[in-house]
């Protein structure tokens, strides 16, 4: 319900944004097959919404590797975090293609249906994790800045990915079940090895998802806008 | 015995070791595995170190499992990767799972196994160089010679899908110099280079890099030979110093346009508009008239100092009434072609003061006014001339003057106008002359002096008007008059001193003075006017001999018999006929 809503919210918030785009970057239509009623009624340029999506993307994952690695050089070294990081996704539940091959096989669809899926489940993880890293006691910069701007990072991107995927796909429906978070207590557990710990999976975690959103982009990307020719 | 065998074995177990011990052979040490990389994100490679083998021929095996998954499986490829290495191909690549991966060294002695090593392929991606690096020199006609490097992305990468992301990075430089000039490409796998030099051998690298990954090898160098003739025509060069040569005329322009009226105005200065000084036009402009008169005014405007000076030079006039009736020298000076005659007889006269209003107007335009000289009949004009001299007539007989007769002061050295003296209340409108007797007759009235009587006397003070050149004015004032009326000791002085006439009742009034006849000599005859009131007309006199000038420049004239008998012989038909009743 909460997720309906907003995505109305942020579906008129993307109309405008669109009509506003349309007015200043009027560049024509792509003539991609992805429209599917003619070239005519893509308003907004497709191949300007991909880009800035890789763009975002991309800039997601570096901040991400960024943020653990710095993690991982202050808090966890020589404690094997890494063996407890196995399986320890909330969204490895979610069937995304695990190699070139499969991804490639994978209709943009689905594809694109995925990529929402793991944007939409990274909100709620992404708020706790800004929170509980400010409570951490001698939290560096670093890591809490970088925290703050994924989130913002996340949102805008899952709003372009709305917006491409209701253009890709005109009258698809919007609501995919998508994974839910359920390590807060983890992170806010007494014991401060098992605190750092659920931090390391979590920062983990979040490193390999923005790379397979980032990936998958950059795949339909060049799939869709430049028909397999980058 | 137990005990026996036991200990029989662990003996032999020693003698065992302590013989392979001294063979040197032991269990492998533990293998390390270096690193683990992936050229295309498709596939990787692992790598090890295998430790010392302890002598005897040990295996390596390597051994991994993926994250979610308890199976166990060993390396597919030994061969690919080289030695001691593992190539994972596609089909058992993944690209989001992490891979723990062992490395077992096992010889006959034992079997080693190293660290795990948590592998997640993403984050291992470290392409090959480019391939295929070429190099041109192109020379395109009407554009600049450039080179033209050219290459092909590197192998096991899928650029075109999209899966693989990457950039490049090229450097050259000429073979001798140190340090490389770089340039940064996104996608592109074609360069051009300009600005070379010629002559020069240039080497030439590249390398790439994934979007998330590591910097790839640097390509083997590739040099190219620029000829000597390349021509490179740096037109820009030209071009920026064109522009700086323009800019610089045109400064030089400006300087001489703004310079060169100032150099002009040097050489030829203009001429300078008049000016008034402390006066501003702009005033006069603006139209406040208020402050252009103070303008003016602030110019010493009148010039009073210039007037007194003259003032002083010429004038003495001093008042009658509070003053005694001294002789008092004149002051002044005397111009030039002062006649013998004038001498200082009015003291008082020409003392002149700028205070007088009446004065002011006259001085300051005529400062050198010469005294007027003899008037004929047409006396009465001359009276307006401020030059006019007054002269202070004592007529105590009359005599018929025909015509009227001016009658003028002597004047003092000092030409300078003098105007009426004397309050116009003395001057009598009605007379065409001066009323002489009425104003010494006023004066000595008000002042009390003593008055001429010289009507007693047949002494006649009289006053020609010769023309003095004196250029002193004499002011009839009452001092002056009561001066030249009263008596006082004066050398020359044609004026008679009635010195015990000096009481001031005149017992005869002074009458008017008329010119009778000019004599053939020039000499001017003069009778006292015929008065009525005293009846019958006295026998005619005629005064033609002057007996002596006064100090106020006063002639004294007395009949001269001589020339009355002339005249009375002259004329006795004329005189006789009015005289006889």
């Amino acid at each position: 319900m909460d997720s309906k809503g907003s995505s109305q919210k942020a579906g008129s918030r993307l109309l405008l944004l669109l009509v506003v785009s349309n007015l200043l970057l009027c560049q024509g239509v792509v003539s991609t097959p992805v429209c599917p009623n003619g070239p005519g009624n893509c308003q907004v340029s497709l191949r300007d919404l991909f880009d800035r999506a890789v763009m975002v993307s991309h800039y997601i994952h570096d901040l991400s590797s960024e943020m653990f690695n710095e993690f991982d050089k202050r808090y966890a070294q020589g404690k094997g975090f890494i063996t407890m990081a196995l399986n320890s996704c909330h969204t490895s539940s979610l069937p995304t293609p695990e190699d070139k091959e499969q991804a490639q096989q994978t209709h943009h669809e689905v594809l694109m249906s995925l990529i929402l899926g793991l944007l939409r489940s990274w909100n709620d993880p992404l708020y706790h994790l800004v929170t509980e890293v400010r409570g951490m006691k001698g939290a560096p910069d670093a890591i809490l800045s970088r925290a703050i701007e994924i989130e913002e990072e996340n949102k805008r991107l899952l709003e372009g990915m709305e917006m491409i995927f209701g253009q890709v796909i005109p009258g698809a429906k919007e609501t995919e079940p998508y994974p839910v978070w359920s390590g807060l207590p983890s992170l806010q557990t007494k014991d401060e090895d098992a605190r750092y710990s659920a931090f390391y999976n979590l920062l983990h975690c979040l490193r390999r998802d923005s790379s397979k959103i980032d990936t998958y982009l950059k795949l339909l990307n060049c799939r869709i806008i430049y028909n397999n020719n980058c | 015995m137990k005990e026996n065998a036991a200990s029989r074995v662990v003996f032999i177990l020693l003698l065992f070791l302590s013989v392979s011990l001294l063979n040197g052979q032991s269990p492998p040490e533990k293998p390390k595995l270096v690193k683990c990389r992936s050229p295309g994100k498709e596939t990787f490679t692992c790598w090890w170190e295998p430790g010392a083998d302890g002598g005897l021929p040990t295996n390596y095996t390597l051994t991994y499992h993926k994250e979610g998954e308890t199976l166990i499986h060993e390396c597919p490829d030994y061969k690919t990767g080289g030695p001691n290495s593992c190539y994972f191909s596609k089909k058992h690549t993944s690209i989001w799972k992490m891979y723990v991966i062992t490395v077992n060294a096992i010889n006959q002695m034992g079997i080693s196994s190293s660290d795990p090593l948590y592998v997640h392929v993403t984050y291992i991606v470290e392409p090959e160089p480019p391939a295929n690096l070429t190099l041109e020199l192109k020379h395109p006609e009407d554009r600049k010679p450039y080179l033209w490097i050219k290459w092909s992305p590197p192998t096991m990468t899928d650029v075109k899908s999209g899966w693989f992301i990457i950039q490049y990075e090229i450097r050259l430089k000429p073979e001798k110099a140190t340090d490389w000039e770089t340039h940064f490409t996104l996608k592109q796998t074609q360069l051009k280079i300009f600005n070379l030099y010629p002559g020069q051998k240039y080497l030439v690298q590249i390398r790439c890099k994934p979007d998330h990954g590591y910097w790839s090898e640097w390509s083997p160098e590739s040099s190219i030979q620029i000829p000597n003739d390349f021509p490179v025509k740096d037109t820009s060069m030209w071009i920026f110093v064109a522009i700086l040569s323009a800019v610089i005329c045109l400064i030089m322009v400006w300087a001489v346009a703004l310079k060169g009226y100032s150099m002009v105005t040097c050489i030829l200065p203009p001429v300078p508009g008049p000016k008034i000084k402390g006066f501003d036009v702009h005033l006069l402009e603006k139209g406040k008239s208020e402050e252009l008169l103070r303008a003016l005014e602030s110019q010493d405007f009148p010039p009073t100092s210039d007037c007194e000076d003259l003032l002083m030079e010429f004038i003495e006039v001093d008042d009658c009434e509070d003053q005694q009736l001294m002789p008092r020298p004149s002051k002044e000076h005397t111009e030039q072609g002062v006649k013998p005659m004038h001498l200082d007889l009015d003291s008082d006269s020409g003392r002149g003061s700028c205070d007088s209003p009446s004065l002011l107007s006259e001085k300051c335009d005529e400062p050198q006014a010469h005294p007027s000289k003899f008037h004929t009949p047409e006396g009465p004009e001359k009276l307006e001339n401020p030059e006019t001299n007054l002269t202070c007539l004592q007529a105590p007989q009359s005599t018929s003057v025909e015509g009227k007769i001016p009658y003028f002061l002597a004047n003092g050295p000092k030409s300078s106008t003098w105007p009426f003296p004397q309050p116009p209340s003395l001057y009598s409108p009605r007379y065409s002359y001066h009323n002489i007797a009425d104003v010494c007759e006023l004066a000595l009235g008000m002042a009390g002096t003593t008055a001429t009587s010289l009507d007693q006397t047949d002494q006649h003070a009289l006053k020609a008007s010769k023309t003095i050149e004196t250029g002193r004015e004499g002011k009839a004032t009452k001092q002056r008059e009561s001066e030249g009326c009263s008596s006082k000791p004066d050398q020359d002085t044609v004026w008679p001193r009635p010195q015990d006439k000096t009481p001031l009742i005149s017992a005869k009034p002074l009458e008017y003075v008329e010119i009778h006849k000019v004599s053939q000599d020039g000499v001017l005859a003069l009778f006292p006017k015929q008065n009525e009131k005293f009846g019958a007309p006295e026998a005619s006199k005629e005064y033609s001999k002057v007996s002596r000038v006064t100090d106020s420049n006063i002639l004294v004239l007395v009949p001269d018999p001589q020339a009355q008998n002339l005249t009375l012989l002259e004329e006795p038909a004329k005189k006789a006929p009015p005289a006889l009743p």
